[in-house]
């Protein structure tokens, strides 16, 4: 659902900008996506408000479907040190990067991990997780 | 059956864990609807009983939808869900 190639930890952001440039970056290194997609999603938390910042500690960066991404593809970082994004959930610790080609055929794959996500204290696991591997298998346990 | 549009800013991301939030309210209080996600730039558009949206979102829409707008400030947040889903269906009945 999630595999080792899309999941960095401990990754070093200086504030909310960086931190969604940095999660961005891994689908960049993917070749996922173009440059272009990572202003994108900075631009879509000034224009559209924090609210991406879904729960306590955790955002999730997305921007309009577009022809900047090659491939629907997500992302998953956890932060060395907390940003603040100015929501009510703030400090965030944990981006989830999102790219789509259109507005469904990424839905069930991310309609399972935001599954996962959204079990109790499974954020804090994941913030918690010291390796990489460790968060691939909080999301592979919940496989059916 | 009743249908319910959860909606941000692109309708791909956010609206997809505040509609399974609200599947998950209403599977447990036995309520039936139709969710899906929708934007914040053809939400009003799209035929739908009702438009489920986040606080910043909700003043775009709010003076121009024809339907019941209900602010979330917290998506997933299932206390509020709740609350407000459940009053929603209430308030069909009165």
């Amino acid at each position: 659902m999630l595999d080792k190639s899309r999941v960095r930890i401990h990754v070093r952001a200086d504030g909310w900008e960086d931190a969604v440039r940095k999660a961005g970056e891994v689908l960049l290194d993917r070749g996922s996506i173009e440059k272009e997609y990572i202003d994108n999603m900075i631009q879509s938390v000034k224009t559209m408000g924090p609210y991406m910042v879904l729960m306590p500690g955790f955002a999730l960066a997305h921007a309009a479907p577009c022809e900047a991404v090659r491939q629907s593809d997500i992302s998953l970082i956890t932060l060395e040190t907390p940003v603040d994004f100015g929501s009510v959930n703030d400090p965030v610790s944990v981006v989830l990067c999102l790219a789509c080609t259109d507005h469904s055929s990424h839905v069930d794959h991310l309609s399972r991990i935001a599954g996962v996500l959204m079990e109790e204290n499974k954020v804090e696991q994941i913030i918690a997780s010291d390796s990489e591997d460790q968060i691939v298998r909080l999301f592979q346990q919940a496989q059916p | 059956m009743l249908k319910i549009q959860t909606v941000c800013g692109f309708g791909c991301g956010s609206s997809l864990f505040l509609k399974l939030k609200i599947q998950e309210v209403m599977k447990e209080n036995n309520l039936e609807a139709d969710v899906f996600c929708g934007d914040v730039g053809t939400c009003l558009s799209t035929p739908c009983d009702a438009i489920f949206i986040s606080e910043e979102l909700s003043e775009r829409v709010m003076e121009r939808a024809k339907v019941p707008v209900v602010v979330i400030k917290s998506f997933v947040n299932k206390k509020e869900v709740t609350e407000k889903t459940l009053a929603f269906f209430q308030s069909l009945n009165s």
